[in-house]
């Protein structure tokens, strides 16, 4: 067992990482040790990683190990927001130490050598600009260029201790002798330090292309704060997408409390727009409760995760008479119920080229199918239910053999009797769909479990209760009747498999209740 | 229950119109889908789509509105809210009305409050629209300007085939209005265009079969 991180009072005994444990023990008989949570700390880093997300919107981890780990943060373009590359650095230390999380901020040119400063060059806050990059970073010791355990011995071999020692040297011996597994050798790492080569960064979330932030001198602890603000910031960002001509269709507003935890509430948008009253009062819809302010707000960011392009719409020049003034389209009810509702629960049905009724449409969100300007549904030839049952009901049916409707049945305990019928309607199962094979069972009719279902015995076959468990993705040939009972009330009822055609080891034929009719 | 059979005028006429606010209440389970069929045709069509608003638990119960049975209907596109909450169910038709961006609201609830009809009446007068509420039990007080009791009625006789149903027939009976006096209405669904019109009527001359419409000569 090894340390893996110490507090300051450990490391002024002289204990170190990756000292073990029964040593540092007998140095420290009073240390107080916890097992380490690997996993917990990468989230922390992640939550982290998301609050500072009000200085830039570039934020990637950096899992260097060896206890090394930390931040990498894109400030090209938007520290003039902070007055400056020294202000926005003297903030940043000032918020970190505020939300008690102890840190070492260093700004350079390339992440290479930023990682270099910060962890190498002694200072809390650190700045290299470019013109003096070379010699900034030469006085480092070569662990600063993040080589590996190998080739840090071999240098340590050639007497080469500090990363200005490489300078002198031939780039393509180096290149021979420091090589890598990965390919991130030694002149690899220096070109990447010193700008001559790229670094790509994995931000943690993709940076939106148009954002709003907005940072408060002092933390804003009620909700009342907030809702005052958002029309600024909502008007900043839709000031953004209208220079280039495009509206929002997702919305994200997020909260960076200044504890260092961050809150979002995300709103999508079916069409997408520019208005910021709607966009306010979507965010209203959702919750703008679910933002729990805890300590207070330092900071508010407003950003559209995806736009598309709008056309600006010229009103017209008298007002639509059949609607009244101050009227929502279709597209912006659809936005409002879905943003209070969730979109499962707003929906339209949109017809599916299959002939088996549960797969004929599928309900999709209100939102997507206004935007794509509607579908028609096309009139069939054969009547359709209103309300279908999801999943198929057993019902036990009184049928004549082998293809008549059924005389009577018995749905939901209740005895209903036919008085007309209409049918068969035969559905063949859809062969391109995978098949599941029949179960082999039993051959025999199964007797009902239902003694007082009186005219079971008079040569009619009764359903087997049993099949009740096997309709999901069923293969069998349907056989729907629409039947109306005495009282006139209609349904849509269905045998599943055929007597006449039963194949070897096939079950018992069932009946289901599909659908009612008006 | 059974309807009450009340002596009528001969030519009561058949309210087309709908008000701002009408209930329909389903006589027993069987007349559910009796009585969605019977409220979301008498939204008014006007172009805008309708709204019809049921809580999930009710879908679990009485099966879910399946698209391609609503062709007959007027209106396009229909939206389908099924919150889980009647509370939800009740905003959203609240919001759908105000907003004048739909004819029509039909909300299938278990039981409204008179103040949760006062609110949708207000709301449906504000965004022109007419909603129906859907009941299962015959409610209490209401600010509803109608209320229907609804129940299936045996189908008209198949001409092509003497087992068959025929076109669908609701009994519709107006129960209260404050403008017409309590009636009893045999509505029957159209061949051609699908729509609930009235069966009692005889057409034209009357040597047709009393429901069926035929070209004036």
């Amino acid at each position: 067992m090894r340390l893996r991180a110490l507090n300051d009072a450990a490391r002024r005994l002289g204990l170190h990482r990756e000292q073990a444990d029964a040593d540092a023990r007998a140095i420290a008989p009073a240390l107080l040790a916890a097992p380490a949570e690997p996993a917990r700390e990468l989230k922390a880093l992640r939550a982290l990683a998301a609050w500072c997300g009000c200085w830039s919107p570039t934020v990637a981890l950096d899992l260097s190990p060896g206890g090394f780990e930390g931040l990498f943060l894109d400030i090209a373009g938007v520290d003039h927001l902070f007055g400056g590359e020294d202000a926005m650095l003297s903030v940043m230390r000032r918020r970190l130490k505020a939300a008690g999380i102890p840190c070492r901020i260093a700004l350079a040119p390339t992440p290479g050598a930023a990682w270099a400063m910060a962890r190498w060059s002694g200072k809390e806050t650190s700045r290299l600009d470019s013109a003096r990059l070379r010699d900034g970073i030469a006085s480092l010791p070569l662990a600063a260029l993040r080589l590996d355990e190998a080739n840090l011995r071999l240098a340590r071999l050639f007497g080469l201790r500090r990363i200005g020692d490489l300078y002198a040297l031939p780039r393509s011996g180096l290149a021979r002798r420091f090589r890598d597994g990965d390919g991130l050798g030694l002149v690899r790492r220096l070109d990447q330090a010193l700008g001559l080569a790229e670094e790509p960064l994995t931000p943690v979330r993709p940076a939106a292309d148009y954002r709003a932030v907005k940072l408060f001198a002092e933390p804003v602890l009620d909700m009342a704060g907030i809702e005052a603000r958002l029309p600024a910031l909502a008007a900043k960002l839709a000031a953004q997408l209208e220079r280039d001509g495009r509206g929002a269709a997702r919305l994200r507003l997020t909260g960076f409390r200044s504890i260092g935890t961050t809150a979002t509430l995300e709103v999508r948008i079916g069409t997408p727009h520019r208005q910021t009253k709607i966009w306010l009062r979507l965010l209203r819809e959702k919750g703008l409760d679910r933002l729990d302010p805890g300590f207070g707000f330092d900071a508010l960011a407003l950003s559209a995760d995806r736009t598309a392009p709008v056309a600006a719409v010229q009103p017209a020049l008298e007002p639509d008479s059949a609607r009244p003034a101050g009227a929502l389209s279709v597209a912006e009810l659809a936005d409002r119920l879905a943003a209070r509702l969730g979109e499962a629960a707003v929906t339209m049905p949109v017809p599916v080229p299959s002939w088996v009724p549960e797969r004929s449409e599928r309900r999709v969100p209100a939102q997507d199918v206004i935007a794509a300007a509607g579908l028609r549904p096309v009139p069939s030839s054969r009547p359709r239910p209103l309300l279908m049952l999801d999943p198929p009901e057993p019902v036990e049916v009184m049928a004549e053999l082998p293809d008549s409707p059924p005389a009577r049945f018995r749905w939901r305990r209740v005895l209903r009797h036919v008085a007309r019928a209409e049918g068969p309607e035969r559905l063949e199962p859809e062969w391109w769909q995978i098949q599941r094979r029949p179960v082999p069972e039993r051959e025999e009719f199964v007797e009902s479990g239902m003694d007082e279902f009186p005219l079971k015995n008079q040569g009619f076959q009764g359903a087997a209760s049993e099949n009740q468990g096997r309709i999901k993705g069923s293969d069998r040939t349907r056989d729907y009747y629409l039947v109306e009972d005495e009282n006139g009330a209609r349904y849509w009822l269905f045998r599943e498999g055929l007597y006449d055609r039963r194949e070897e080891k096939e079950l018992v034929p069932s009946w289901w209740m599909h659908g009612l009719f008006p | 229950m059974e309807a009450v059979s009340v002596r009528v005028p001969l030519h009561s006429p058949y309210p087309q119109h709908p008000d701002t606010l009408e209930e329909a209440c389903a006589e027993n389970f069987r007349a559910m889908a009796a009585t969605l069929c019977f409220a979301l045709s008498r939204l008014p069509a006007d172009g805008r789509p309708a709204v019809i608003c049921m809580t999930a638990a009710q879908t679990h119960e009485y099966g879910r509105i399946f698209g391609r049975g609503t062709i007959w209907a007027r209106h396009f596109p229909l939206l389908l809210v099924e919150p889980r909450k009647a509370i939800e169910a009740l905003w959203a038709a609240e919001q759908a009305l105000r907003s004048g961006a739909v004819a029509g609201v039909a909300i299938a609830v278990d039981d409204l409050t008179l103040t949760q009809t006062r609110r949708l009446e207000f709301a449906a007068r504000h965004g022109g629209a007419s909603a129906m509420t859907v009941l299962t039990r015959p409610g209490g007080l209401t600010a509803a300007r109608r209320r229907w009791r609804i129940r299936p009625a045996p189908s008209a006789p198949n001409p092509f085939d003497a087992r068959a149903p025929g076109s669908l027939r609701i009994a519709a009976e107006l129960v209260r209005s404050r403008t017409e006096p309590p009636a009893l209405f045999m509505l029957e669904q159209d061949d051609e265009t699908h729509r609930l019109r009235l069966a009692d009527r005889l057409a034209g001359h009357g040597l047709v079969e009393a429901g069926r419409t035929v070209a004036a000569a």
